[in-house]
């Protein structure tokens, strides 16, 4: 899997607040994401990752803060110019329609228009993420683990610099996470800057370059795999008390018990 | 299966001119065809009349009407991403139908050309504005779905309520007839009204064609694709409003159409929502027209009224839908 990047791109949060209803889901959120590198969000359910990663893609407006891409705040820019810097995967992506695969993938170049290479780039995508057998079967009929790299070839088709998906390993039996993560793994390599939202410790310690671990819509805890996942850590975001076995810089992640929350 | 079907569209493309002279040649008296069209416009034979001034615009709002049910549907299928969704939804057909009852509630009908269906486009605009404002600013397309339906229930029960205290049976009955929908007796005034609010509508729907498309992913993954703004459900809306609710004005409520047509012709156009818009357009010409013709051609003492052949056309598709569904293909 290779792709050459073909512009780089640094994304930052500045402040970040976001606010649903009455509800702050996200507060002073401060992080940035630099190319080559592939960071995990990490959190508990409903501490803000999914949030994080839409105002990060544009697809909310955060209420305060701002999302930096390159230096320019992605709301000084039109819709199409920031979908281009930035694909999103989130995480349920169903097609309403029986659209064929290769249709699929090709909703991902509306931000571009119309591009006179725009055939070869719906097959390289397909070939990328290794679909193309099935470039024509209805996405309906497709299995799970077909359909992700469906979504991952839309996700790719527009070559934009910046890669977000949120729990993309989701639902997916251990063939085909450890294949996604690695697809991801080399995009990053390839100079792409790309931001997961994943559940699973273990995958985000042995991919990631760095992880944010996020609780109650703020920032806990940023850094190296080694750095972040700690039982204090983990035990503080999550309630579980749990051991990190570190073998050549790849850690097994195991839960013991759940933790007696303290009061307050 | 995911053929894009151009064969398909090229015979529907071209059994609409087919189904036009058939509409031109249908009716009580029969006419010389092409003496009348070759005396033009301004024939002042009996023949060149019927045709010209009777015959001619009531296939061409046949066309048109059914253009704009059958595209306000693809929108209408497009937005709340369900094939099962029809524009009635949006509670714009039940403004303009309100309006027009409450018009011939109070005895005035046919004493004007136009001011029935003017009334109605007002309705339909009005329920429009009330669906915007329920939905509230930067409303998404389901919450828009959501207050559409809510307004279509309450114009409903008036619509309900104004029959149930009609001031006579007479009244009543013209209400009934016209939710029923017809295209008799309308000529070129109703077509000259309603003509700029379908080309406004088709217009505004143009514009959210590749919103549509983006859409069959998702809402989140549309404002990703650089769909975010809220404008793009305000265009459908006011396309909506503008096209179906012109349409309904002239010629009264006809069912089916906005629901079975894009269902139908999906599978033609690779099941793309932006090309389903016209490939339905064209589909719901067709279904209009043909339905018409039989309208026309049918003898009884009542006239046969179009909305009863459409439903008559819709309800055997649901059986069908329900018998494909059943055999494991989906729901």
């Amino acid at each position: 899997m290779s792709i050459a990047a073909e512009q780089t791109i640094e994304a930052a949060c500045i402040e970040l607040g976001l606010e649903r209803g009455r509800k702050s889901v996200l507060r002073g959120i401060h992080c940035a994401f630099k190319p080559f590198e592939l960071t995990a969000v990490v959190g508990p359910n409903g501490a803000g990752k999914s949030s994080l990663l839409q105002c990060l893609s544009g697809v909310q407006n955060p209420s305060s803060g701002r999302v930096e891409l390159n230096g320019v705040a992605s709301g000084q820019m039109t819709a199409a110019q920031r979908a281009r810097l930035g694909a999103f995967l989130p995480q349920s992506e169903t097609p309403a329609w029986s659209l064929s695969a290769a249709d699929m993938v090709a909703l991902g170049l509306l931000p571009w228009g119309r591009l006179p290479d725009r055939e070869q780039r719906i097959q390289q995508a397909l070939l990328l993420v290794d679909a193309q057998e099935f470039a024509e079967r209805p996405v309906t009929q497709l299995s799970g683990g077909e359909l992700r790299r469906v979504q991952l070839a839309r996700l790719l088709v527009g070559r934009a610099p910046l890669l977000i998906a949120d729990e993309p390993t989701a639902a997916l039996d251990i063939r085909h996470q450890l294949q996604l993560m690695q697809n991801f793994r080399s995009l990053a390599d390839s100079g792409k800057t790309v931001v997961l939202a994943l559940h699973d410790l273990s995958l985000a310690a042995r991919f990631c370059d760095r992880i944010l671990l996020i609780l109650d819509g703020e920032m806990l805890a940023q850094g190296t795999p080694q750095e972040v996942l700690t039982p204090a850590l983990i035990g503080e975001a999550y309630g579980v008390s749990c051991e990190f076995r570190w073998r050549d810089g790849v850690a097994d992640f195991v839960p013991l018990d759940l933790l007696r929350k303290s009061s307050g | 299966m995911l053929k894009h079907n151009k064969n398909a569209v090229f015979l529907l493309l071209a059994a609409l001119p087919l189904a036009l002279l058939g509409a031109l040649g249908s009716g009580p008296v029969s006419v010389d065809l092409s003496s009348a069209l070759a005396e033009g416009w301004s024939g002042q034979s009996s023949d060149a009349v019927i045709l010209w001034q009777l015959r001619l615009p009531r296939a061409l709002l046949a066309i048109l009407v059914g253009a704009a049910l059958g595209m306000g549907g693809a929108a209408m299928q497009g937005m709340l991403r369900n094939p099962l969704a029809e524009p009635a939804l949006l509670g714009v057909s039940s403004g303009a139908a309100l309006a027009a009852v409450l018009f011939l509630y109070y005895g005035a009908a046919w004493k004007s050309g136009w001011l029935l269906q003017a009334l109605a486009i007002g309705g339909a605009f009005s329920a429009a504005a009330a669906v915007w404002l329920l939905a509230g600013r930067g409303a998404s397309a389901g919450r828009l779905v959501l207050a559409g339906v809510a307004i279509n229930a309450f114009l409903s029960a008036l619509i309900a309520l104004a029959l149930n205290y009609a001031p006579s049976m007479f009244a009543m009955q013209e209400v009934v007839f016209w939710l029923m929908g017809s295209l008799a007796n309308r000529g070129w005034d109703q077509l000259f009204l309603a003509l700029p609010f379908l080309a406004v509508g088709v217009l505004c729907l143009f514009f959210t064609r590749n919103y549509l498309r983006a859409l069959a992913l998702g809402e989140d993954s549309a404002a990703s694709l650089g769909f975010q703004s809220r404008a793009y459900p305000f265009l459908i809306l006011l396309g909506i409003a503008s096209a179906v609710g012109g349409a309904v004005a002239v010629a009264g409520t006809i069912g089916f159409v906005g629901l079975v047509v894009p269902h139908l012709v999906r599978p033609l156009v690779r099941q793309d929502p932006a090309r389903l818009l016209w490939i339905s357009a064209l589909a719901g010409a067709l279904l209009l027209l043909l339905a018409d013709i039989l309208v026309i051609n049918f003898v009884g003492a009542q006239e046969l009224r179009i909305g009863a052949v459409t439903a008559f056309i819709g309800a055997p598709f649901f059986f069908w839908l329900i018998l494909t569904a059943r055999r494991g293909q989906w729901l």
